[in-house]
């Protein structure tokens, strides 16, 4: 509710109107039975007169309802629409100064449904607050104050129906609440056992198991239909028991009528007055139940999306400057760092340094450490202790535009965003030429295919860049990397989608073209770092190696191990 | 139109065998309408009855032949009515609840059968998200049809039906009265449909395009943030999220204004009702009594009329996704199944040779994959596939045990054509490692025994023995026991590989199709599962799919795919002396002095 309300307090006007109009709705529900029992009370006493006025009031009055009803649903719309959209533009302002950290801690796909599904929950429960929740109050309330002025003496008669009603409604939510939960559970394990059918429909069949998955996807499917089928014999007793027990207080309310029609002759025009009052106060009961089950889950919804927006950013910038420039020399100095939630670190104490214009190349098994070194040199994250340095000044006290400007980061999966080519590069380089788009795309051997393409540099990328092949989406990333000839280029596994031919020119160009850039190169295949000035050769976040590839290859272990997998074993074959 | 006659024909398969609990539904609700239309009329009569009582009381000669009687008799009745109609409604339900959730759960379970008989083809041309989102939201909109719409349609056409019989023949007049909005109410309802189906489609399409970039935008936040694009970024966003605010406002408007709209009409009709009775009441023949509960009895009609039309057009959405959810559902009912022969022939192990004669493949026609493929495996051979992406490598292991089958050509088992074996019999001798080594939810010991469920202990530990993993799982606290869950990723890409690499040893397939673990794993880890393949090769007759070369150096024979076509064969040194294709790829991937 702390989320909502300063959203809803935006749009106070139309939250107003939509309120009022609910009020005016109300009113006209509830008092056309008021002007019913006056009119039946005048065909008593046969006065036209009253009927005539009383009858144009009825229209009037129903009128008043058809324009209260439009009023609330277009405010309560506007005051939906409004707060739904503002808040999924903040939490996406939100996300955007987020830090990876923090990204990474609610997951991408996380956050992704907090600004849809999330948002749409709140969205759908503002809209029926304003055309609903407001309004089964007042009909309640209305209803039993109007019902009790109708005919007080029976105020029993509806003390009694609402405990009936409520003590049913409480013992069965009560019991539904927990076939729900299960339920839940139930639906969750018949999809888990579709979903590894799905994906491994190859294993199945392979291993001859049909018979034996469908045994168990059936058990879990009874077991899920039975639960359904409870909870729907629950809802069968449910709705009779409430509509009996109005229809037997009218009945009940009719028969009092009867005994004391001497002393209250009036009452006979109430009856039907009351009796609509009745239907209202349990026809607002059972709303208000459905509201309650809809309005948990938009306040599970509410609190994912709070969670968000409270989240302060765990990193921060030093107040951009411009006198501040910075060369390509990069240092660690005895760095460690451990990801959020993990016990181990995954750099230990690591420490080395490189010059502007040289080749750094990272070598290790999966999972040693290569590629966070790398995510450590663009800010990405902090280490817990020691000093990333580039040009010599700590990363922390770089403002976040000379970082940026500073490094080029191609990721080992990166795609381009959906648009165009042109587009994409203009991002990192908003004054591109297309001379320079071409250089770039030269160097990264991207050019040779663009060229073909009929819109060349304007021809779209799709979603993911389904369009272009592996090696093609590689080579644009490059690409888009290169345009603002950063003065340091981390290339993490960038190239493993492409031939050696291909590789082999990337480096030389990148040699040729961008002399003073900084290059890191992550790669699996030593033959992608065979050139490089310096070789990092990291194992379980340490660094247990490093130089060139001829002194590693001679005097390092675990770089020997490696290599040995990939290298060319021409002696020694069967 | 089609959609329709599917959706049709669906439920017509799935709920023509509770015929009878449809049968009693009916009649029950038809017996709870007859109560709750006759209901108001004895209301009204118990309100003329009291008239009249108060007339002959007040009159103080008429006083002592006033009694109670018929009014409570009236009121008896009207209680027995709601009785009625309580217990009716009761039943149906339950018989309703009851049909509903076993015909979805024959209906979930029978997709699940359909979809362990159908063909690979089907899933390979379908996302795993289509196909499962017919278990999940198709399913689940059908059932929330079958559960909600089914009783509240009887009960709408029922109501509206009775209604109707009743108030004619209580006052033709009244009725035609109540009648008398009836088409203003459908020309409103109808227009503002139609406005709410344009309306909500073109919020749907906003809203899809702005959930697109946002997924986008989000899953590349790293790219984001590393070039400083924030700012950018949410540009983009408020464009499109400016678009659905007014998109979303008229979709939101449109489809929220249908119910206060049929609400007012019900109001208006019932002030109209009112108007009109009373002045018949008052301008006609009938006694005071008379003209008070025709008052009350169509107020209640009048009241009841709208509800009909209003749960129809309610359940309009509703329904629309339930004949979606059963095309969609359908579409996978008719799928073909696999081909397995009548009387196929038993196998047991290779004797001789495995062949592939001359094959012609193509996934969809007009695009053939392989051009006249021939490969011979001897028994006791290791054959290695090798070629770029694309060139039809993986399409031969489909083929070797039928997950698809030959346009032309054959491939044989000791000369007999493969579609002759009863197919799981075929299956049952042909084991297969994939690339992505794909672990059920269970125990690593019923990850290992899964192609022979029945397998003892001894020989899943020999298994895991085998592929190199026993000691890495007697690691871990729960040893054998440990629950392998997609949630919980304590495996790494490896070490289940090597799992699915033990679960096959197990099986002891005669003929062993290994379609490698590629970039997933450094080439250290590629050793390993390399030296657990190489164990379960041993002795046995198997392909290779090979995507790194260094593991295949040793093979009796290496084919080279390149765009359907075999271009060079022979071994690891003939191929090299050829200096061919094979040689350029070797020397691609090898790290050279």
């Amino acid at each position: 509710m702390k989320t909502l309300l300063p959203y809803i307090r935006r749009y106070q006007k139309d939250a107003w109107l939509a309120t009022l109009a609910v009020v005016a709705l109300v009113f006209a529900t509830l008092w056309q039975p008021r002007l019913l029992q006056t009119v039946m009370d005048a065909i008593l006493r046969n006065d036209k007169t009253t009927v005539w006025q009383e009858g144009i009031m009825l229209i009037a009055l129903a009128l008043l309802g058809i324009a209260a009803g439009i009023v609330n649903t277009v405010y309560s719309a506007r005051v939906a629409l409004g707060v739904a959209t503002d808040l999924r533009a903040d939490l996406y302002r939100k996300v955007q100064t987020f830090a990876y950290a923090d990204v990474e801690k609610f997951s991408a796909s996380n956050l992704v449904v907090r600004m849809t599904n999330d948002i749409n929950q709140v969205q759908q429960i503002v809209m029926a607050g304003f055309q609903q929740v407001s309004r089964i109050p007042l009909l309640f309330a209305g209803a039993f104050i109007l019902a009790m002025m109708t005919m007080p003496e029976q105020w029993w008669v509806l003390l009694m129906m609402m405990a009936i009603i409520v003590i049913v409604s409480l013992f069965s939510f009560q019991r539904m609440g927990k076939y729900f939960a299960q339920t839940q559970q139930d639906i969750e394990n018949v999809n888990t056992i579709a979903r590894e059918n799905l994906m491994g429909i190859r294993v199945v069949k392979s291993f001859v198991q049909e018979p034996n998955e469908i045994k168990k996807f059936s058990r879990a499917s009874d077991r899920l239909t039975d639960v359904t089928a409870k909870i729907g014999y629950l809802f069968a007793i449910l709705m009779p028991v409430f509509f009996l027990t109005a229809n037997l207080a009218i009945v009940l309310s009719v028969y009092l009528v009867g005994q004391s029609i001497t002393a209250h002759p009036a009452y006979l025009a109430a009856i039907v007055s009351f009796t609509s009052y009745l239907m209202q106060i349990l026809f607002a009961v059972i709303n208000g139940g459905f509201m309650m089950t809809f309005a948990s889950r938009a306040i599970i919804s509410l609190g994912r999306i709070g969670a968000v927006m409270n989240t302060t950013p765990s990193m921060t910038y030093v107040p951009a400057n411009d006198d501040i420039q910075v060369n390509g020399d990069i240092a660690f100095e005895h760095v460690t760092f451990t990801y959020p939630g993990d016990e181990k670190p995954t750099l230990q104490d690591v420490s080395f340094s490189i010059h502007s214009g040289d080749m750094l190349g990272i070598v290790g098994a999966t999972g040693s450490g290569k590629t966070t070194l790398a995510l450590l040199i663009a800010r990405l994250f902090d280490p817990d202790s020691g000093v990333v340095k580039i040009g010599g000044i700590d990363v922390r006290q770089l403002p976040e535009k000379t970082l940026r400007d500073t490094i080029a980061y191609v990721l080992q999966r990166s795609a381009l965003f959906s648009g165009t080519i042109a587009g994409n590069l203009k991002q990192v380089q908003p004054d591109a030429t297309l001379p320079q788009m071409k250089w770039a795309a030269n160097v990264a051997q991207a050019a040779e295919f663009i060229d073909r393409l009929p819109q060349t540099y304007n021809a779209p990328v799709e979603e993911r860049s389904s369009n272009f092949s592996g090696g093609q989406k590689q080579r644009l990333t490059i690409t888009r990397g290169v345009i603002a000839d950063p003065k340091i280029l981390i290339l993490d596994d960038a190239t493993s989608a492409l031939d050696a031919r291909s590789e082999k020119l990337v480096q030389e160009a990148l040699d040729r073209e961008l002399k003073k850039t900084t290059t890191i190169v992550i790669a699996e295949k030593i033959a992608s770092i065979l050139r490089a000035d310096k070789i990092l050769v990291l194992d379980h976040g340490r660094i247990v190696g490093s130089g060139t590839h001829h002194e590693l290859v001679r005097n390092n272990a675990v770089y020997q191990e490696i290599y040995q997998t990939q290298k060319a074993r021409e002696e020694g074959l069967a | 139109m089609t959609d329709l006659q599917n959706a049709g024909r669906y439920y017509w398969h799935y709920l023509k065998k509770y015929w009878f609990g449809f049968l009693v539904t009916i009649v029950l609700i038809s017996i709870s309408t007859a109560c709750i239309v006759i209901a108001p009329t004895y209301l009204g009569r118990a309100i003329e009855e009291l008239t009249q009582y108060l007339q002959l009381w007040t009159n103080p000669a008429t006083r002592p032949q006033d009694s109670f009687g018929a009014f409570h008799t009236t009121l008896w009745i009207y209680l027995a009515l709601y009785l009625g109609d309580a217990s009716s409604i009761f039943i149906s339900s339950l018989v309703l609840a009851r049909i509903t959730a076993y015909s979805t759960g024959t209906m979930r379970v029978g997709l699940f059968r359909k979809m362990q008989r159908m063909q690979v083809r089907y899933f390979d041309a379908h996302s795993d998200g289509d196909i499962l989102a017919r278990y999940t939201s198709d399913l689940d909109n059908i059932f929330n049809a079958l559960n909600q719409a089914l009783i509240e349609i009887f009960l709408s056409v029922a109501q509206f039906i009775g209604l109707l019989i009743v108030m004619f023949a209580q006052n033709v007049t009244m009725a035609l009265v109540t009648m008398a909005s009836t088409p203003v109410a459908l020309v409103i309802a109808a227009y503002v449909m139609k406005k709410a189906g344009t309306a909500v489609n073109r919020q749907q399409d906003d809203i899809g395009q702005l959930n697109g970039y946002i997924n986008e935008q989000i899953t590349g936040q790293k790219m984001i943030i590393t070039n400083g694009l924030q700012q950018d970024s949410v540009k983009g966003f408020t464009r499109y999220n400016d678009r659905v605010r007014s998109s979303a406002l008229s979709g939101q408007i449109w489809s929220g204004i249908l119910n206060p709209l049929m609400q007012g009409m019900s109001l208006l009709n019932t002030a109209i009702v009112i108007f009109f009775g009373s002045w018949l009441a008052l301008n006609g023949s009938l006694s005071t009594g008379a003209a008070l509960a025709l008052v009350v009895v169509f107020v209640n009609y009048a009241q009841q009329y709208y509800q009909p039309i209003m749960s129809l057009t309610s359940l309009y959405g509703m329904i629309q996704l339930a004949i979606t959810g059963a095309r969609r559902v359908d579409e996978v009912r008719n799928q073909p199944d696999e081909v397995n022969p009548a009387d196929g022939l038993p196998l047991n192990g290779i004797q001789h040779d495995v062949q592939i004669k001359d094959v012609h493949f193509s996934y969809n026609p007009g695009k053939e994959i392989l051009h006249g493929v021939s490969i011979t495996l001897h028994k006791g051979e290791m054959v290695a596939l090798v070629g770029p992406t694309g060139s039809g490598k993986t399409t031969v292991m489909n083929l070797l045990n039928r997950f698809y089958d030959v346009d032309s050509g054959a491939i044989t088992i000791d000369g007999t054509d493969i579609r002759r074996f009863d197919l799981h019999a075929l299956r049952a001798n042909v084991g297969i490692v994939l690339q992505d080594p794909q672990l059920f939810t269970g125990t690593i010991a019923d990850n290992i025994r899964y192609g022979d469920p029945t397998a003892a202990m001894d020989r899943v530990i020999d298994a895991a023995q085998q592929a190199n993993i026993h000691d890495f799982i007697m690691s871990l606290p729960q040893q054998y026991e440990t629950t392998v869950s997609d949630e919980q990723n304590i495996f790494s890409a490896g070490q289940k590989q090597l799992m699915s690499i033990a679960r096959t040893i197990l099986t002891n397939p005669a003929l062993l199709i290994l379609d490698e673990a590629t970039s997933n794993v450094d080439t250290v880890t590629e050793a390993n599962i390399q030296a657990a393949m190489d164990n379960v090769m041993q002795g046995r007759t198997s392909f290779v799919i090979a995507h790194r070369l260094k593991t295949i150096l040793n093979a009796d024979k290496i084919v080279v795919l390149k765009d359907g076509t075999i271009i060079e064969q022979g071994n690891h040194h003939e191929l090299l002396e050829e200096n061919g294709f094979y040689a350029e790829l070797y020397h691609n991937q090898m790290v050279f002095e």
